[in-house]
């Protein structure tokens, strides 16, 4: 224990540089010879280097702990939960705002894919709504249709019935017949029979697709022209007035009864009439006709959705299309005049109107 | 035009950041010549965004003034080992170092999983931090060690050491009837020391 103090002393006393030349030479000396020795005064020139830092650092600590003494910490506090109560808010509103913004990119997303499927299944539907009604005719309509021929051996059209059946109507007394584009659409081969079974050849002129409306002219040397008994009526139609369509959803013409039930078409569409009434396929390309005999509106087509809704083409949009046809192709204009069926009941009427009301078969 | 502006602008901005990370490096060399001004200018200047900081995440107000302390002392150690320059701002520094600081200090005491997930670093310290627990270290037993030997011991031992007060001082302050029985004292006391102190420390 005391031989240990000693060698401390003379340690540091050795470090400070205290010794004489002389004795530092011995120390030296000692060092070098007594690795215990040696390693006593590097132990305790690292324990000084500690010490020392030790010291500095409470210096330091010190000097800190002043400095904060001096802050004014009473302002600083009042500083610093201002700041972090607006930090707070910032990020309260920043947080309320990025929801909202996600919420509203969902909403968005969600509403325009909704209008999207919607749309999509409006289209779908509306396709599915409307309904041409021309005929596919059957087996028992063909053999049947063979039968009536066989009895009028006079006719002279193919015993096939055709493919498709629709109705048309003559505008002239020459031979030209309107009917709907959809009727006679990819025909190889067009034939009109008229009520009493007489069967002419016809040629499609002119085709509007987008009112599907074609103009028909008989090209038969039998055909024996006549004059009109009713006029096309160019004004627009009431709503609510009783009209009446002939035509041929069967081998025999049948007659319908109804009233504009709408003035506008399918989806809106301005050119043609809602009509309430009751429509079969092979009905497309019929007249529609107003209480004097009058033809207000072609027959087109029917929502399959609910019965008895059909649509017919507005008698103006026809008007419009035959002025509109090419020059060579010009009907001679015998609807103009005024209608010889005013005034007379409807069985006279029809009785009238059935010669010029065909039923139109196609080939293809 | 508007490409020129934001050019005007960016240099201004660029200046404005060098003219500080020149101050702030003028500053460091104050605090590493021991200038107690530069100190508490770096003390006031910085404290209180710490002080935000650590309130923001729940702590308290002497959580903030140990962490920012230790953050200076850190900053205190680098500087005075001369091999530390200043790459940001001198308040980026100090405030990733509190930030990282806190994070241990909040670990520690709530478990790894109470934190709140802001509280994450804006600059990596690990690597100044890391030399920093080291020194912690070492002070923390020479710490421990000078409390144990006792009040007498610990004062000669600091008034010698530390405040480089002379053997006869010493002497007289604490009635000791000459310098040599002083002297034979204090290595009584430096001998207990050395003891406790290398018990704990273990020489590398």
């Amino acid at each position: 224990m005391k031989e240990d103090m000693i060698l401390l002393r003379e340690i540091e006393r050795y470090l400070e540089g205290e010794m004489s030349e002389q004795e530092k030479t011995a120390f030296d000396e000692l060092r070098r010879t007594n690795p215990l020795i040696n390693q006593q005064v590097e132990e305790h020139q690292l324990f000084l280097q500690h010490l020392g830092n030790y010291g500095q650092r409470q210096h330091l600590q010190a000097k800190l702990d002043k400095i904060h003494q001096q802050l004014d910490m009473p302002t600083l506090r009042k500083q610093a939960q201002e700041s972090n109560q607006t930090a707070k808010r910032l990020l309260i509103r920043r947080r309320t705002i990025t929801n909202l913004a996600a919420a509203a990119c969902i909403a968005l997303v969600t509403s325009l894919s909704t209008i999207a499927v919607i749309q999509n299944v409006a289209r779908n539907k509306s396709t599915a709504q409307y309904e041409d009604v021309r005929r596919v005719l059957n087996n028992i309509q063909r053999s049947q249709n063979a039968l009536i021929n066989d009895m009028n051996s006079k006719s002279k059209a193919p015993l096939n019935p055709g493919t498709y059946g629709g109705t048309g109507f003559a505008v002239s007394g020459n031979g030209y017949i309107v009917t709907n584009y959809h009727v006679v659409a990819g025909a190889d081969s067009v034939y009109v029979q008229n009520n009493k079974g007489e069967a002419f050849k016809a040629v499609s002129i002119f085709e509007d697709i987008s009112s599907d409306l074609a103009v028909l002219k008989i090209a038969d040397s039998t055909f024996k022209s006549q004059p009109l008994p009713y006029a096309l009526k160019p004004q627009n139609v009431k709503l609510g007035e009783e009209v009446f369509t002939m035509g041929f959803p069967r081998d025999e013409i049948v007659y319908g009864k109804g009233y504009i039930s709408a003035k506008t078409g399918f989806n809106g569409d301005t050119t043609a009439y809602q009509v309430s009434i009751p429509v079969n396929p092979g009905n497309s390309g019929a007249p529609l006709l107003d209480g004097k005999g009058d033809v207000v509106g072609i027959v087109t087509g029917k929502q399959t959705t609910s019965d008895g809704i059909a649509f017919a083409v507005k008698s103006a949009h026809l008007k419009h299309l035959l002025d509109e046809m090419p020059k060579d192709k010009q009907i001679r204009r015998d609807l103009n005049h005024k209608s010889h069926l005013e005034g007379m009941n409807r069985v006279d009427q029809i009785k009238k109107l059935e010669d010029f009301v065909y039923m139109v078969k196609v080939y293809n | 035009m508007v490409l020129w502006v934001t050019k005007c602008l960016i240099t201004v901005l660029r200046v404005k950041q060098n003219q500080d990370i020149t101050r702030d490096r003028e500053l460091l060399l104050g605090l590493a010549k021991g200038d107690d001004k530069s100190l508490e200018i770096i003390y006031s200047e910085n404290f209180p965004v710490v002080l935000r900081m650590i309130l923001q995440h729940n702590g308290s107000e002497d959580d903030a003034k140990d962490v920012f302390q230790e953050a200076i002392i850190v900053l205190y150690e680098k500087v005075q080992s001369g091999d530390f320059t200043l790459s940001s701002r001198l308040k980026t520094f100090l405030y990733s170092v509190c930030r990282h600081l806190w994070l241990k200090k909040v670990q520690r005491t709530y478990g790894l999983y109470a934190l709140s997930p802001e509280l994450e670093e804006v600059i990596p310290a690990t690597e100044e931090l890391e030399e920093h627990n080291a020194r912690d270290q070492e002070f923390r037993i020479m710490e421990g060690a000078m409390s144990s030997i006792g009040q007498p011991c610990q004062t000669i031992l600091e008034d010698y050491y530390l405040h480089k007060k002379s053997m006869q001082e010493i002497a007289e302050k604490f009635g000791y009837t000459n310098a040599e029985n002083a002297k034979n004292q204090k290595y009584k006391c430096l001998m207990r020391l050395k003891k406790l102190f290398f018990d704990q420390y273990k020489t590398p």
